[in-house]
């Protein structure tokens, strides 16, 4: 390293330019992870706070909630592998709501849910209501900023069926819309009119869409062998088959993939330049005895000050442009998925700076003799 | 007096069957603690190849070289590299300074690679710089030092690890002619206080005056030069 410092120490100007551009990237790919993780968090935050690990969906259904039926025979077969409170059914209606009273339109998500159950929504302001009340609900708040206030009345275009709001939940999204959450009685309702407007025989419940279960692996398994055209998937496989998921979250790790690349790609070309400018001072060294490994770890000394740092100032400015954002802008960056790219990043500079090295390790000290050279 | 440097029968060829050259033919030479010698030659006479094998930085086709004693023979590369650093001081072409290290760092940086003590090194690398007379600008850039200065410098560093022999690559070229013969001067004092040995090799005739022996590089072999002096 005492090469390496005071190598930078006589070009900073040089090392400064480095580190700007690797200061840009690192800063890019951090923004770019940070807004992926929050659409996606916008996104699909309602299925993400849910306590199940795994749901029950039709087989046919291509693991979307929404195009699964599942009756209540499905239900009491899960129950009984899961045990009643670690199986409820969940109903997803994707709907237009209209706010008496308010200028407001806005495309929601209904989940029916079981109040008593462990998907019963967690109010953060008001209060909730039981599962014996008809015309009540409860909002994610995003509602809240469109206008939508405690006490007022949404009605579903739909199916022509008005609600009371009692309550707000926060965090709580499907597909990027706002979550309201009514109980199985209005759920029994809503879709009663459906079904026999289908012909159907109109006696029997309404079915739900999936089942929600908060079992271990073996009872997951368990389930899916007992039930035909039953498929139990996991949260994670739950959360990548909601519409417009996987477009969404693949689009934005290909441009972090890229960043990353480029970054590294960057760094390489610029430190593989420097070495071959250098070439006649490693000659110079090697001949005065400096071992290859001491000069390898001076060149990784170096691609190691310099990603660390920008990628320092990097995450400094990164929190501080979120600080900055507006609450419409979704940014989420926790720690691990910060530490996880930082490392990716580091360890990109790393690979590429191991060029320069075995550019370094083919100079010959011979090359110092019978130079007139600089 | 014990050699510093002997070479016994060194033959270096280059390249293979009719198009082979032979640029070092069976060649001898001793240099003696305390002795400075000059190795003459035109350009292509094979000089850098013979300061190269002397220098432990070429192994010769065949022949022995042994540096302080120790024979090269037998040595991998990590070990020449070892030898270089201890036994082995070099001047350069136009000094080779490094450019992003200050005079006296550039002391303190062959003297951490030999692992000298910090404050032995400081000792060490004020005593040469003093000597040298440029110890004034120890805390200069070489790009802010004359040719001579340069120079200089190269010399301290050359001493820097104590080495039993120094090996000059044409250290006058880039000079002038009074500070070419300063520089020599120089050289030729430090081995005679140190009690080391050195070899120049330069193709530059006026730059004798402080050299023991002159020899001369012809068809691969040293000639004693008596005619010269």
């Amino acid at each position: 390293m005492f090469l390496a410092i005071r190598e930078m120490r006589h070009s900073k100007a040089r090392y400064s330019l480095i580190m700007v551009i690797m200061l840009l990237v690192s800063f890019l790919v951090l923004f770019v992870t940070g807004l992926a993780r929050g659409l996606a968090y916008a996104n699909i935050s309602a299925l993400k706070n849910m306590p199940a690990n795994y749901f029950a969906v039709q087989s046919d259904a291509d693991h979307t909630f929404r195009r699964s039926q599942l009756t209540d025979t499905e239900l009491a077969a899960a129950r009984s592998v899961a045990g009643e409170a670690n199986a409820t059914p969940l109903g997803v209606q994707t709907s237009t709501i209209t706010a008496a009273g308010a200028d407001v339109k806005a495309d929601i998500t209904f989940f029916a849910v079981d109040m008593t159950g462990m998907l019963a929504p967690e109010v953060t302001e008001g209060a909730g209501f039981t599962n014996e009340v008809q015309g009540s609900a409860i909002a994610d708040s995003k509602l809240e900023q469109s206008g939508v206030t405690i006490g007022s009345t949404i009605r579903d275009q739909a199916s022509g069926m008005s609600w009371t709001v009692t309550g707000f939940v926060k965090d709580s999204s499907y597909s990027h819309t706002p979550v309201v959450y009514i109980n199985q009685l209005d759920w029994q309702a809503m879709k009663q009119g459906t079904v026999q407007g289908g012909g159907g025989s109109g006696k029997a419940n309404a079915p739900y869409n999936v089942i929600a279960l908060d079992v271990t692996a073996a009872q997951a398994g368990q389930i899916a062998d007992q039930l035909q055209s039953v498929e139990v998937i996991t949260q994670k496989q739950a959360i990548a088959s909601v519409p417009g998921y996987s477009a969404e979250q693949n689009s934005l790790m290909m441009m972090i993939v890229f960043l990353i690349v480029i970054a590294a790609v960057v760094l390489a070309v610029f430190f593989y330049v420097i070495t071959i400018q250098k070439t006649s001072q490693f000659g110079i060294l090697k001949a005065m005895g400096t071992k290859m490994s001491y000069l390898a770890w001076s060149v990784i000394g170096q691609v190691m000050l310099l990603s660390v740092a920008s990628l320092v100032l990097g995450i400094l400015l990164t929190l501080g442009m979120n600080m900055g954002l507006p609450d419409t802008m979704p940014f989420e960056l926790d720690g691990q998925t910060m530490a996880m790219t930082s490392l990716l990043f580091i360890g990109m500079s790393l690979l590429g700076s191991l060029i320069s090295v075995a550019r370094v390790a083919k100079v010959d000290a011979l090359e110092a003799i019978g130079r007139t050279g600089a | 007096m014990s050699a510093k440097l002997v070479m016994k029968q060194v033959t270096k060829t280059y390249g293979e069957g009719d198009g082979a050259m032979t640029v070092l033919n069976h060649l001898d030479l001793t240099v003696n603690e305390g002795e400075f010698i000059a190795v003459l030659g035109p350009s292509g006479s094979g000089k850098s190849t013979f300061l190269s094998a002397a220098g432990a930085l070429l192994t010769p086709t065949s022949g022995e070289i042994l540096l302080d004693g120790e024979s090269l023979r037998d040595k991998d590369k990590g070990e020449l590299t070892e030898l270089r650093l201890k036994k082995i001081g070099f001047m350069f072409q136009s000094a080779q300074l490094l450019p992003f290290l200050k005079v006296e760092e550039q002391l303190l940086y062959v003297a951490k690679l030999a692992k000298l003590s910090p404050k032995e090194a400081k000792v060490r690398a004020a005593y040469l710089l003093k000597r040298l007379e440029i110890w004034e600008r120890r805390n200069h850039y070489p790009e802010q030092l004359s040719g001579g200065e340069k120079q200089r410098v190269a010399i301290a560093r050359a001493w820097m690890n104590k080495p039993a022999i120094l090996f000059a690559d044409e250290p006058t070229a880039s000079l002038d002619y009074s500070r070419g013969r300063e520089v020599v001067r120089m050289i030729a004092d430090e081995v005679r206080s140190e009690g080391k040995a050195a070899v120049m090799v330069t193709h530059d005739e006026r730059m004798l005056d402080w050299c023991d022996r002159v020899l001369h590089l012809e068809d691969g072999v040293l000639v004693e030069a008596h005619s010269l002096n």
